[in-house]
């Protein structure tokens, strides 16, 4: 199937699930070290919340449970090996709230919903205020969604018809102007189109747009278009999708142009011979919106598109001064309807309850990614953000 | 659009910008200040004393018969280069000795500080003036807010100010030559207040010379088209906002309008739009105080509404108050001081919007 979008296809040996990608997640393990899973067995599940069930993306041999502080999952890794087989799963005979939960649930699909505010996976139970499905990707350099979505444009229907029934609310699917979807004829489905700057495919964006997160307690839910085909995958086939498209690109790789992997697959395997010499820096997402990988970050992340590589320009003045100086720059690269130096003022001083009048509650790290690289201050304000969410989260 | 790899040097690239930005106007400032001064000697030879300035210019073997481009430099540097080094010296050793006792590098931010000050006083500034000034702005102005970003007032509009306060017989809205024993010469734009159009016509004033800057008044503040090209950078390089700088101009051009509406026969309400641009330090100060960034709103509402708001006040100080006549250093003071709140109501607006709204 992979010749089917007419990718290239770049198989590795090692692949894992990171326990960074579920937030709030208390994993409970299903499996041990030395287990042969098949493709979308189940190998944990929430402790909190059990019919939330992460699956093996690939079938292969669990290599390693890595824990960090206090017991918190690290990594789960799997060696590949494809002949181990594939779990079936019998999609719902009714399209009805329950059933399609229950099916999403077993299935592994429900963990790759996401929520705003704070962005977890949501409860099993919870009724989302809108539900958006991001079809688009405007950062620099990410994969085309458009030839994915038509390559698997009948999975792509099938779920988003799914989708349409998980809630009562409207599902908003979010494309680029003049891209026609294949979707069917929900009343609750709302086709709209974004396109200004590399924020267009930002699902903050979009939520901020047309559902505005406000002090009222709701939630909206989201997830991405390759999530959307992974879903419509299981109900047409009961097979899980074992790829995923992304990018390489990045003034330190040879050849940029988009690849299919499998999902959570290790990044030194993918940039093997792919790089010229000299010292780099990996980013997990685009130049634009992206993250330094962390040293124990070595596998693609759950939902993520694209790795860019640059070159790397040292600096020598070190860290910047700690003092936010109001800019154009910060102006245009705020999320629309927040202004950002109130914002980020809030947050450089964990100020929880002006950083939420301000908008906080609308925003995940990536949507503050560029405000961190345009300020010279230095503050990462994706971690300030997330201190600041945790705190608000707490009081819910 | 910012890429990651920008970030660590922006700091020092902002710096940098904006010292290319005043290159125009210090070379505006040097030619300009040594014209008028060879032209003041030119016409009455009588008034060169031996103070410093001018044995300095005729070490530099600047000439005032027949002028030339080197002679004008040679006499403006005679006047530029002490202030400024009187000024960098002051703020360097103020610094030193905050940073040492902070326990904290050195900030750079005073070479910017020092020059703007130095651009804003005229050519016969007294030293004593220069030292106190200085001293003013970065202790007063910078040391005791925390240092650079943590201002919220300019540290030079603030030096400027205390000098004019406190002598005002020697800098900012007097003649520029006054410290050339006995001669009475007169700022553009207390000329206009006295005498209207003709008055200008007399001294030689007219819209080029305006333009590029060929008249007496504070050193940087005369060269329109010097000031414009260091704005140009400024908002190219988007280190300044375009918002709050064509909010200034609409201000200034909306209240001027309405008093020359209101009709009188001659004074200061009779001056036009353009006058009000040409003539004056209004827009070097717009450009290089107003839109300082850590000293003004920081909001895209809030900065439309201070431009707006210092416009106005410059027209109003200017035709109300004939002893600012320029009235631009008085009118970004108040307006400064009003960000905090302009802001504050600005995002109080904001949040009442946001908490209407439920998902």
């Amino acid at each position: 199937m992979p010749g089917s979008i007419g990718l290239e296809t770049r198989k590795v040996s090692r692949i894992a699930l990171s326990g960074r990608d579920f937030r709030g997640v208390n994993f409970e393990l299903l499996c041990q070290q030395g287990d042969e899973v098949q493709a979308g067995a189940a190998l944990m599940r929430d402790a909190r919340r059990p019919s939330i069930q992460f699956v093996a993306p690939v079938a292969g041999r669990i290599a390693s449970i890595e824990r960090g502080t206090r017991r918190k999952l690290n990594s789960l890794q799997i060696d590949v090996d494809e002949s181990i087989g594939v779990v079936r799963y019998q999609p719902p005979e009714t399209l009805d709230k329950n059933s399609l939960r229950e099916f999403m649930l077993a299935s592994g699909a429900w963990s790759s919903l996401r929520t705003r505010p704070f962005g977890n996976i949501p409860h099993p139970d919870a009724e989302p205020a809108a539900i958006f499905v991001t079809a688009l990707d405007a950062e620099p350099l990410a994969p085309e969604p458009r030839p994915i979505t038509d390559a698997f444009s009948a999975e792509f229907r099938a779920a988003v018809d799914a989708l349409a029934g998980i809630s009562a609310a409207p599902l908003y699917v979010c494309q680029a102007p003049g891209h026609t979807l294949p979707l069917g004829d929900s009343s609750k489905l709302r086709c709209v189109s974004f396109s200004k700057g590399y924020s267009a495919g930002l699902p903050g964006i979009h939520i901020n747009a047309l559902c505005p997160i406000g002090f009222g307690g709701g939630e909206v839910w989201h997830l991405g278009y390759q999530e959307v085909i992974a879903l419509g995958h299981l109900l047409l086939h009961g097979s899980p999708w074992r790829q995923r498209v992304i990018s390489l690109g990045g003034n330190a790789v040879k050849t940029s142009r988009s690849l299919c992997v499998y999902p959570g697959s290790a990044i030194d395997e993918l940039l093997a011979g792919e790089l010229h010499d000299g010292s780099i820096t990996v980013l997990s997402g685009s130049a634009v919106y992206g993250r330094e990988l962390a040293v124990d970050e070595a596998f693609l992340a759950a939902g993520q598109r694209q790795i860019t590589v640059q070159r790397e320009a040292l600096d020598e003045a070190g860290a910047g001064t700690g003092v936010l100086i109001p800019s154009e720059a910060l102006e245009e690269l705020a999320p629309p309807g927040i202004y950002p130096v109130p914002l980020l003022r809030a947050l450089q001083v964990g100020d929880a309850e002006r950083a939420r009048e301000l908008g906080a509650l609308e925003l995940v790290e990536e949507d503050l990614a560029p405000l961190s690289m345009a300020c010279q201050s230095g503050s990462d304000y994706g971690v300030l953000l997330r201190a600041v969410l945790d705190q608000l989260e707490g009081l819910r | 659009m910012a890429s990651r790899f920008e970030r660590n040097t922006s700091r020092r690239r902002i710096f940098n910008l904006q010292l290319l930005a005043l290159v125009p106007v210090g070379i505006a400032a040097l030619l300009n200040t040594g014209y008028q001064y060879l032209r003041v000697l030119a016409e009455n030879p009588a008034l060169e004393s031996d103070d410093i300035r001018s044995r300095i210019a005729r070490g530099l073997g600047a000439s005032f018969q027949n002028p030339e481009i080197y002679d004008m430099l040679a006499a403006g540097l005679a006047h530029l280069l002490p202030i400024l080094a009187l000024a960098l010296i002051t703020g360097g050793v103020w610094e030193r000795i905050i940073a040492d006792r902070r326990q904290r590098p050195v900030e750079s931010g005073f070479v910017l500080i020092a020059l703007l000050f130095t651009l804003l006083l005229p050519g016969a500034a007294a030293f004593s003036h220069v030292v106190f000034g200085m001293s003013f702005a970065i202790l007063v102005g910078k040391a005791i807010f925390g240092g650079e970003g943590r201002t919220f007032l300019s540290p030079a509009l603030l030096g400027i100010a205390i000098v004019q306060v406190s002598f005002p017989g020697s800098a900012g809205q007097h003649p520029l030559w006054q410290g050339l024993s006995g001669y009475g010469g007169s700022e553009a734009f207390a000329l206009f207040h006295r005498g209207g159009e003709a008055a200008l016509n007399a001294a030689d004033i007219n819209l080029w010379s305006a333009f590029i800057g060929n008249t007496p008044g504070p050193m940087g503040t005369t060269s329109v088209l010097a000031v414009a090209l260091g704005a140009v950078l400024l908002l190219v390089t988007r280190i300044i906002s375009w918002r709050l700088l064509v909010a200034q101009i609409f201000g200034l051009a909306v209240f001027v309008t309405l008093f020359n509406m209101a009709g009188a026969e001659s004074g200061a309400s009779t001056m036009t739009v353009h006058w009000h641009l040409l003539l004056g330090s209004f827009l070097f100060a717009a450009v290089f105080l107003a839109c300082d960034p850590a000293a003004s709103c920081c909001t895209n509402p809030g900065r439309w509404i201070q431009g707006f708001v210092i416009g106005a006040l410059v027209v109003l100080i200017r035709i109300g108050n004939s002893t600012h006549p320029d009235a631009v250093i008085p009118a970004l003071l108040l307006a400064s001081i009003l960000a905090p709140l302009i802001d504050h109501a600005v995002i109080a607006v904001n949040i009442h919007r946001r908490s209407r709204r439920h998902v």
